[in-house]
């Protein structure tokens, strides 16, 4: 299903997140969106998938005005992978994966065996058949993350949005999840923080900076060394990996003298990983007052 | 297709439909021994016999004793109610923990914690002592009536509290609900301190504690209608609870607009908890341990969670019922202390198991 978002403003809390955002994903497309923490990209995400309300602005799902349609409708559509799913009550995986069933059905109808099926082949899909009668508390921070992408597949989704899905996962589990969601070839729209992952799996790619896209295109074109110091303010080199051919991305730290001690080099990364890590918590914070 | 479990998952279902009919006999079986136990002892035969001949007029054995006499009194007019509406109320408190904590996403929510039961005592009070409550069948109606809007007030106010600066969470909702029933509790004293009306302060006192003691056969029609509906209600409802749980950003994506039936819940759960304190007074912590224990054996999914828990809960309150009015001789305990002795120490376990949390994340 083709996704058309125009002109999307939102404001949290009286202070404008998302500004003036347009977007296009056609179908079986899968489109990226990038850009530092804090720069409104869950925001957005969260406006397209009903959570926050825009100020401005239409999403369009083929012919579907998404923003003035009920919850439930969308939802037969649309699967949403998002960022944290801690729980205060425990289900089998079975039971999660079972939910995504919610849209498809009316309040008294019971689960039949067409929905078995689905469940089934949805935990076929992310390899985690062996686990259906494991208990989702008890899982990895990377089973738990399929868990919810086979929820959403089992949702039987015509477009699906991913916020972050790789965020806090090994890199076997980030490969792994987009390849899974690639492989389903419906139309995708999915944050993403790794630029290497972004250029690896996305057509598109939209780069947004303090809620503005900045750059959008194929991602060889868009991702250039000036374009990373304009939106992240980093340096780097960019270069065609000589295993893969495709795009890799080495950043060169700002600092001159962490460049001549290794130790120090550790420590400054550390850092700049727990900067990161705050100015999330901050980002975080201001989506849940609103 | 592949193949798929749907053996084994059918096996499951019939499981679980073998522990509904156990956990129904049992709940039969509780009530017929539960009405022979008491201070006065009566032998089980009598009192079955009693029951027999009062419910399809076959007599067993000699006609005289089964129509009349004290035992009959005894069993048919004070035990017999006095064990239905412990079961109606029991099953009535399980609803609406679990509906609470799904609800309120907190595993920590039930009437009593939110503060919705001291709201509908709060009610009660006032309808007894400032005399709106008139006597007879009205009266007692008029209670109920008020306890509700007592109970409606509560959760109401609580939601409003949870919901100031910004999103509702968990854990703002129980320290809402903690404010609102230490408020309620304290209008509830402030007016039973100032009256002057002797009879009244025993019969709020009574509120405070709980007691099944005031069960007559012309009180179980409305609770036990308000409580049917309630069930079948809740019951078809299995499904968006579970979304529920999931939290709300994600009941949305899976099209379940949680805003609406949150309130929904919150105004059923009033109802019900003022129907119960109207008649029974204040009963804490039921409606949080037995959800509690049942999720512990049959999971959290509300399909089987609820049916369980409203059962088993019927079971667990006919006996601490027949706990409280045998363990003293001559007396007996309010029935809000036994289940307190109960539950504290199961709250204290779960405060300080670590998997629960304060409502996750």
């Amino acid at each position: 299903m083709r996704l058309e978002v125009e002109h999307l403003y939102v404001t949290l809390a009286g202070t404008d997140i998302v500004k003036d955002i347009s977007l296009q994903v056609d179908n079986g497309q899968f489109v990226g969106i990038i850009g530092p923490n804090g720069c409104g990209k869950s925001t957005l995400l969260k406006s397209i998938y009903k959570v926050i309300k825009p100020k401005q602005g239409s999403v369009f799902l083929e012919e579907r005005d998404v923003l003035k349609s009920n919850p439930k409708s969308i939802s037969k559509k649309m699967g949403v992978v998002g960022q944290f799913n801690d729980l205060s009550f425990d289900f089998t995986v079975h039971e999660m994966v079972m939910m995504g069933r919610t849209p498809h059905k009316h309040a008294m109808e019971s689960d039949n065996k067409e929905d078995y099926e689905i469940v089934h082949t949805a935990l076929e899909k992310v390899d985690l058949l062996s686990y259906a009668d494991r208990s989702y508390l008890t899982l990895s921070g990377g089973e738990k993350q399929r868990v919810i992408l086979a929820r959403a597949i089992a949702q039987q989704p015509k477009f699906l949005i991913l916020d972050e899905p790789t965020n806090h996962l090994d890199i076997k589990y980030q490969l792994q999840i987009l390849s899974i969601v690639k492989a389903l070839k419906v139309g995708t729209l999915a944050a993403l923080h790794d630029l290497s992952l972004a250029a690896t799996y996305c057509d598109i790619l939209y780069v947004v900076k303090d809620g503005k896209v900045v750059a959008s295109g194929i991602p060889n074109e868009v991702l250039t060394k000036e374009l990373i110091k304009r939106v992240y303010e980093i340096d780097c080199e960019i270069y065609a990996n000589p295993v893969t051919g495709g795009m890799a991305i080495a950043y060169i730290p700002t600092d001159t003298a962490v460049r001549q001690s290794n130790e120090r080099s550790k420590r400054s990364t550390f850092q700049h990983r727990e900067g990161c890590k705050n100015s999330k918590k901050e980002e975080r914070s201001v989506g849940e007052t609103t | 297709m592949p193949p798929t479990h749907f053996d084994s998952i059918l096996k499951k279902r019939s499981v679980f439909t073998m522990i509904i009919l156990i956990l129904s006999a049992a709940v039969v079986c509780s009530v017929i021994l539960a009405v022979s136990i008491g201070q006065v002892s009566i032998p089980f035969m009598e009192s079955y016999r009693i029951l027999v001949y009062q419910l399809t007029g076959i007599p067993i054995g000699d006609i005289g004793e089964l129509a009349s006499g004290s035992q009959v009194d005894i069993i048919w007019h004070i035990r017999l109610p006095r064990v239905l509406l412990a079961m109606i109320a029991g099953s009535g408190l399980a609803l609406c923990g679990t509906v609470m904590q799904a609800s309120v996403q907190n595993p920590l929510a039930d009437p009593y914690i939110l503060g919705i039961s001291s709201g509908a005592s709060l009610g009660a009070t006032f309808s007894i002592m400032i005399g709106f409550g008139a006597a007879g069948i009205i009266g007692g109606m008029g209670i109920a009536f008020w306890a509700f809007i007592g109970a409606l007030g509560a959760a109401a106010l609580v939601l409003v509290l949870a919901s100031i600066g910004g999103k509702t969470s968990s854990v703002k909702l129980v320290l809402a609900g903690t404010v609102i029933n230490a408020l309620c509790s304290a209008f509830s004293n402030f007016i039973v301190y100032f009256a002057k009306d002797a009879e009244g302060i025993r019969s709020v006192t009574f509120w405070t504690m709980g007691s099944l003691a005031s069960a007559k056969w012309d009180k179980l029609p409305l609770i036990a209608i308000v409580m049917l509906i309630a069930v079948l209600f809740l019951l078809f409802q299995s499904r968006i609870m579970n979304t529920m749980l999931m939290g709300d950003e994600t009941a949305v994506t899976l099209g379940v607009n949680l805003h609406f039936y949150r309130r929904l819940y919150m105004i059923i759960s009033s109802m019900i908890t003022g129907v119960i304190v109207a008649t029974c007074g204040i009963i804490g912590f039921v409606g949080l341990i037995v959800p509690h224990l049942v999720r512990s054996v049959v999971g959290s999914d509300h399909k089987r969670l609820l049916p369980v828990a409203v059962l088993a809960s019927a079971i667990f309150l006919i006996w601490t019922d027949v706990l409280a009015r045998t363990v003293i001789p001559n007396g007996e305990l309010p029935i809000g202390i036994v289940t307190a002795l109960f539950g504290a120490p199961m709250f204290m376990y779960m405060l300080m198991k670590k998997s629960y949390g304060f409502g996750g994340k």
